[in-house]
């Protein structure tokens, strides 16, 4: 109770000073998020121990029958009983479903399946337990940078679920050798066949940019999170580049309205030789009898690969009256044999370093070594509650600098600016 | 409540009964009004709360009385100006375009000749078609890899089979207004049709015994007489226009050039979950609707009178 009513102290102050709190403790990895600190409503590994009653477990559609297959092999241990409860299939309406229930503080949702990019928000908004103690008790089974989204001040909020990370696909008709750095991959999609990735004017805009920017050593937000880091001689060069791609013919310009399927499909259909795609194109382009290779997405030239991460958290919802059950049923998701049949059977990359060198993965999934690296080398994107602003800041800008004719300089100052404000946000 | 209203008046000599007789009018139509006021008043008046309000995104639960300042910060922001601009611009290009072919569609099915109801069901075809359908249809046509546009004109030896059409400013507003025009022209000469055929037959007899061509009929006699259907049109069209959403959703995004006020409204409401402003958007898109409709209104209310008093 106290620690509540400190909490909520703290909370005060920093309405008061509206520019945040900050940091409670220096020098750490994790990041820093203004206002996120415990509710006083930790979760503790042996609260698993006795799970039961009921759980509903809220999370995007079943498309694949995998989430229900792993609910009924969890309830017929007889421990407590899950519910799944599927979200539309857009990541947008899941967000606007989950939060219109915690505002309304419904206990409905007792684990909540979460897109990375949102985990710093639910835990901002007082949405979430505190998993610390249960993440410790294995944190050594995890990709450590399967944790990164969920690991703000000092705390974790949530459980990794299922990552994702970018692949450079190569057409081997076209291509011989893949190429191994940024510069290299333009230059052999200007003479062999184009380039594609995500241009469109949305997230996935966001992600392929800061694939570029992150392994140049550029970054989005300064180490405290308080001020915007875009408007960089790295972020220009950057830019620079990818433009100059699409001058030059390197990039074809429909690429301008490409998300994920329009690049896939650009890619099978031989306009573009050279792809940078999440995992699911593999086995589609293999349907397509598509000769081609994959390889972990290049490098800048003097830097380190950088590929984004995607995936979903499970957190526990503050608000469930069953926070022993729904633990004990996010253990058994994230267990190695659950994460061996998402990774089977609905194509969700596990986020268990084991489950990568399990036989039966390797011949389902045959890039599963390769994707291993890929995330292990991931970066997540900035870590914030303002995140769909930040990133609407990079999208819109970066858009219109590679398609509108907006010069680098002047859609990276613009970015800046618009990031700053977003950090200002109340 | 104006048929009741008009009863009451016309019955003026019995008192007793007109003191009950209105009671019972103001029971008879409270419960439409109680709905009303469910559905549109309290909306309309919740929006307007949280529009002087924000909402904070980093401290749970809290939020803070701010006044008029969500509002400064729109009319203040470039980015609302140039949805405004676009909104406006958008309605201007379609809802002329819908006139005139509109109009030419709605002669043309006014005219007697063979297969006259065929054409009449084949017409309102686009009209019923739900409009995020005909935007993914639009959307797969003007593909610049695979679209349909760019293969015809490509077979055809045409100019311009490579273009990308949603992914460059002008273009993409351009398949906007034709997705826009095409679905709803259909429903401007239906609601002309009827116009046209409350124009009685011996106008156009007398006329043609005097001598006047083709032209001068419709110039001098269609016009004129068709002009209170052509504002009801009017109306409809431009109010709807002005709140554009769904097909710059689905076939842009608000990209190059696309973001009308609906789409900038719901990206600050449910993307960036930015309540109080997001809300200042949408009252502020109210106010900008109310205001045409009321200069129409005041423009042309004579004739939308004169109409009702003529059927």
């Amino acid at each position: 109770m106290n620690r509540k009513l400190a909490s909520a102290g703290a909370i005060l102050a920093c309405a008061a000073v509206a520019a945040g709190c900050g940091s409670s403790g220096g020098g750490s990895t994790g990041n820093t998020v203004a206002g996120v600190s415990s509710n006083g409503k930790t979760v503790t590994p042996n609260m698993a121990q006795n799970a039961k009653g009921n759980v509903t477990w809220c999370i995007g559609k079943d498309t694949t029958g995998a989430f229900s297959q792993v609910v009924k092999l969890y309830n017929a241990q007889g421990k407590a009983h899950v519910k799944l409860l599927e979200l539309p299939t857009s990541a947008d309406q899941q967000h606007s479903q989950l939060t219109q229930r915690e505002q309304a503080k419904s206990p409905e949702c007792d684990v909540l399946g979460m897109d990375v990019t949102w985990t710093a928000e639910f835990a901002a908004q007082g949405w979430l337990r505190d998993v610390t103690p249960a993440i410790q008790a294995r944190k050594s089974e995890f990709i450590p940078s399967t944790l990164q989204t969920a690991d703000i001040n000092n705390k974790f909020w949530a459980v990794p679920f299922n990552t994702n990370a970018g692949f450079l696909y190569y057409n081997k008709t076209k291509v011989k050798t893949p190429p191994t750095t940024w510069q290299q991959t333009y230059q052999v999609a200007k003479t062999s066949g184009g380039l594609g990735f995500q241009g469109a004017r949305y997230e996935g805009l966001t992600v392929d940019f800061l694939e570029l920017l992150y392994s140049n050593g550029g970054s989005v937000l300064s180490n405290d999170g308080k001020k915007a880091t875009i408007d960089s001689p790295q972020a220009q060069q950057v830019l620079s580049f990818m433009q100059q791609g699409i001058k030059n013919g390197a990039v074809p310009k429909s690429a301008s309205t490409w998300m994920e399927e329009e690049s896939r499909n650009a890619f099978q259909s031989g306009k573009v030789a050279l792809l940078r795609n999440w995992p699911y194109v593999y086995a589609l382009a293999k349907q397509a009898g598509v000769h081609f290779g994959i390889e972990p997405l290049p490098k800048w030239e003097g830097g380190s690969a950088a590929s984004i991460l995607g995936g979903y958290n499970l957190g526990i919802s503050t608000y469930s009256k069953n926070p022993g059950g729904a633990l004990s049923f996010i253990n058994f998701a994230t267990a190695p044999a659950a994460q061996k049949k998402f990774f089977i059977k609905s194509s969700l990359p596990a986020v268990l370093t084991q489950t990568y060198n399990d036989a039966a993965v390797k011949k389902a999934q045959p890039f599963a070594p390769q994707l291993l690296t890929a995330v292990q080398q991931g970066k997540s994107r900035p870590v914030s509650p303002v995140y769909p602003q930040i990133s609407q800041a990079i999208y819109n800008n970066v858009y219109s600098a590679l398609w509108n004719g907006t010069s680098a300089k002047s859609a990276l100052s613009k970015a800046q600016s618009q990031i700053n404000k977003a950090l200002q946000t109340f | 409540m104006s048929a009741a209203q008009a009863t009451v008046a016309a019955r003026p000599r019995r008192r007793r009964s007109e003191i009950s007789e209105r009671r019972l009018a103001a029971y008879l139509v409270s419960p439409s009004l109680i709905v009303i006021a469910l559905v549109a008043a309290y909306p309309i008046c919740y929006a307007i709360w949280l529009s002087l309000h924000q909402y904070s995104l980093i401290h749970p639960g809290l939020s803070r009385w701010v006044g008029l300042d969500n509002f400064r910060d729109a009319i203040t922001s470039s980015a609302f100006w140039s949805s405004v601009k676009i909104t406006f611009i958008f309605t201007a290009i379609s809802v002329t375009l819908e006139l005139v072919i509109g109009l030419a569609m709605a002669l043309l099915m006014h005219a007697a000749f063979r297969g006259r109801s065929v054409l009449r069901a084949v017409v309102l075809v686009p009209w019923a078609v739900l409009t995020v359908g005909t935007a993914m249809m639009w959307k797969t046509i003007f593909d610049a890899d695979l679209g349909f546009a760019n293969q015809v004109l490509q077979a055809l030896h045409l100019p311009g089979g490579h273009t990308v059409w949603l992914g460059q400013n002008g273009y993409a507003m351009a398949v906007m207004i034709f997705a826009d025009v095409w679905k709803t022209a259909p429903f401007m000469a239906l609601l002309l049709l009827a116009g046209l055929q409350v124009i009685p037959d011996d106008v156009y007899e007398a006329a043609k015994v005097d001598g006047a061509t083709v032209w001068q009929r419709f110039v001098s006699i269609t016009l004129p007489l068709l002009r209170p259907a052509i504002l009801v049109a009017l109306i409809f069209r431009t109010l709807d226009a002005l709140r554009i959403f769904d097909l710059p959703f689905v076939l842009t995004q608000g990209s190059n050039g696309t973001t009308t006020l609906s789409l900038y409204a719901y990206q600050q409401l449910t993307q960036n979950r930015l309540i109080g402003p997001g809300s200042s958007l949408a009252v502020l898109t109210f106010i900008i609707v109310m205001a045409v409709s009321f200069l129409y209104i005041r423009l042309v209310g004579g004739n939308i009178r004169a109409l009702a008093e003529d059927t």
